[in-house]
């Protein structure tokens, strides 16, 4: 382990501290210790939840919680036997069955784990196939939630759900999407959160090391507006089925409102890149994988002029190029490194992309009337990731 | 405390499934150790510095050296291909 922070040492103070650790490493790869703990590696299946004795009082109950930081501040719904046993109904699935493995901890979500951390948030029992569809996304390699579970990045997870589920569940995709009042969003993505860190280890100020964070760190859910879409919604362009309900989980850096009133598509197209194109985002150290929100108006608008949501994304990339000379020069240093294969000996006048290509852009179209989308900033490091719910037969 | 109820804890059991750990060395002199760099600033001179007194220090034969394209992007499949054929041990940082 080298203290914090380590970045900004000279090479002298590098050197000290290598000395310092280099017996450790060697110590460490010569740990016979090691040996024992691979013998005890096996498929054996993951051990079953356990149940504990807890004040009957409410407030009691709650201080026990926050003792043990098994919640995340906000009051818990006591998951008992009955209520856990209520929700796993809603799954053919066994209770003890390994649906992920969560990092950064690597523990496993079981389906009876997922229900009881869904009670503790608040969610009715028919939530539970949206929670384990998340689980798995949020375990695919693809999304790589090491990068986010342990960052200093203020990223949180924003699931958003697609399909017929979304009238069966009332998740909001209208009016106040990424607000509150709405059950279905409040807790599913509560949920979400307390999976990721009562089984994948991401407790705050310990592995979650975010500087600041963000309020999307308590819950952070919504539904595509796809009967205001004129596109294909989300799920359809990623090759499920019309029919198919869905979660789509993204590593999103935050909200940023976009009010504009431009009248044609080339005004509205401008305006959203040059928003985009901002020489603090971690999106051009790497090229991101950035994420808008249309209002139904803007994306009628777009569509009215003829454009397909591919056109949409290419005019974006192409107006959200920042100049290099933008960025800092210690970044504009990392970038050099980092994209030097991609574009190049860099000039503080190249014309740096967001991203790698146009389709590494998502549009969703969500929210009800008003002239304001959303951007999301999503670095590199993740990629969102899409899996099916599925309903018990 | 008021007398209780019973709930289940919400915080996942420690699991050992299916997953592959690492084997210890059988000491270090003659081996080859590979290091990724994270590509966070300054690891690249830790890096340099610790390649340096393995070898002089502890007998390791040589040391690979390959560096990320950024701190969270994960190391190409043919890097790590590259890396556990050549290496008895590898070695990375997180955080910074």
């Amino acid at each position: 382990m080298v203290p914090h922070p380590f970045g900004i040492r000279n090479r002298d103070e590098l050197r000290t501290i290598a000395g310092q650790c280099v017996e450790d490493i060697a110590r460490q790869l010569q740990d016979p210790g090691s040996k024992s703990r691979a013998a005890r590696a096996s498929d054996k299946p993951a051990p079953r939840a356990e149940l504990v004795e807890v004040p009957g009082d409410a407030d009691e109950l709650n201080q026990f919680f926050i003792e043990r930081k098994w919640g995340d501040g906000l009051p818990i719904i006591a998951p008992t036997r009955e209520r856990v046993a209520r929700m796993l109904k809603h799954t053919n699935r066994a209770p003890d069955e390994v649906v992920a493995t969560i990092a950064p901890a690597y523990r496993a979500a079981t389906v009876e784990l997922i229900a009881i951390n869904a009670v503790a948030a608040g969610c009715r029992p028919e939530y539970l196939p949206v929670l384990i569809a998340a689980a798995e996304a949020v375990g695919a390699r693809e999304f790589h939630l090491q990068s986010i579970q342990a960052t200093t990045n203020p990223v949180a997870v924003w699931l958003v759900i697609n399909g017929p589920i979304i009238e069966k569940l009332g998740v909001n995709y209208g009016n106040n999407c990424l607000g509150q009042g709405n059950w279905a969003n409040a807790t599913l993505g509560r949920a979400l959160r307390l999976i990721l860190q009562n089984i994948g280890g991401g407790l705050p100020g310990i592995m979650d090391k975010a500087t600041q964070g963000q309020p999307g760190k308590y819950t952070f859910c919504c539904a595509e507006n796809e009967a205001a879409n004129p596109w294909e919604p989300l799920h359809v362009e990623r090759g499920f089925a019309p029919g198919a309900s869905t979660a789509t989980v993204v590593g999103a850096l935050g909200t940023w409102n976009m009010n504009t009133h431009a009248k044609d598509s080339k005004d509205l197209l401008r305006v959203i890149g040059d928003t985009m194109a901002f020489p603090v985002g971690s999106d051009y150290v790497n090229g991101g994988r950035p994420w808008i929100m249309l209002s139904p108006e803007h994306a009628h608008l777009l569509k009215r002029e003829g454009l397909s949501k591919a056109d949409v994304k290419r005019g974006l990339w192409d107006n959200s190029k920042l100049a290099a000379k933008r960025l800092s020069a210690k970044d504009f240093g990392r970038v050099q490194e980092s994209r030097r294969a991609e574009l190049g000996e860099l000039t503080p006048d190249t014309m740096l992309p967001i991203s790698l290509k146009s389709d590494d852009i998502s549009i969703i179209v969500a929210g009800g009337p008003g002239t304001h989308s959303v951007y999301f900033p999503v670095s590199a490091h993740t990629r969102s990731t899409t899996r099916e719910i599925i309903l018990p037969g | 405390m008021t007398t209780g109820r019973q709930v289940y804890d919400p915080v996942a059991p420690e699991y050992s499934g299916p997953q592959q750990l690492r084997q210890s060395l059988d000491g270090l002199a003659g081996k080859v150790v590979g290091f990724i760099d994270n590509a966070k600033p300054n690891f690249n001179y830790l890096v340099d510095d610790l390649a340096e007194l393995l070898v002089s220090k502890h007998g390791v034969e040589r040391v690979v050296k390959r560096r990320k394209r950024g701190a969270g992007v994960p190391v190409p499949d043919a890097v790590m291909q590259e890396l556990s054929d050549q290496c008895d041990a590898v070695i990375t940082g997180s955080g910074d």
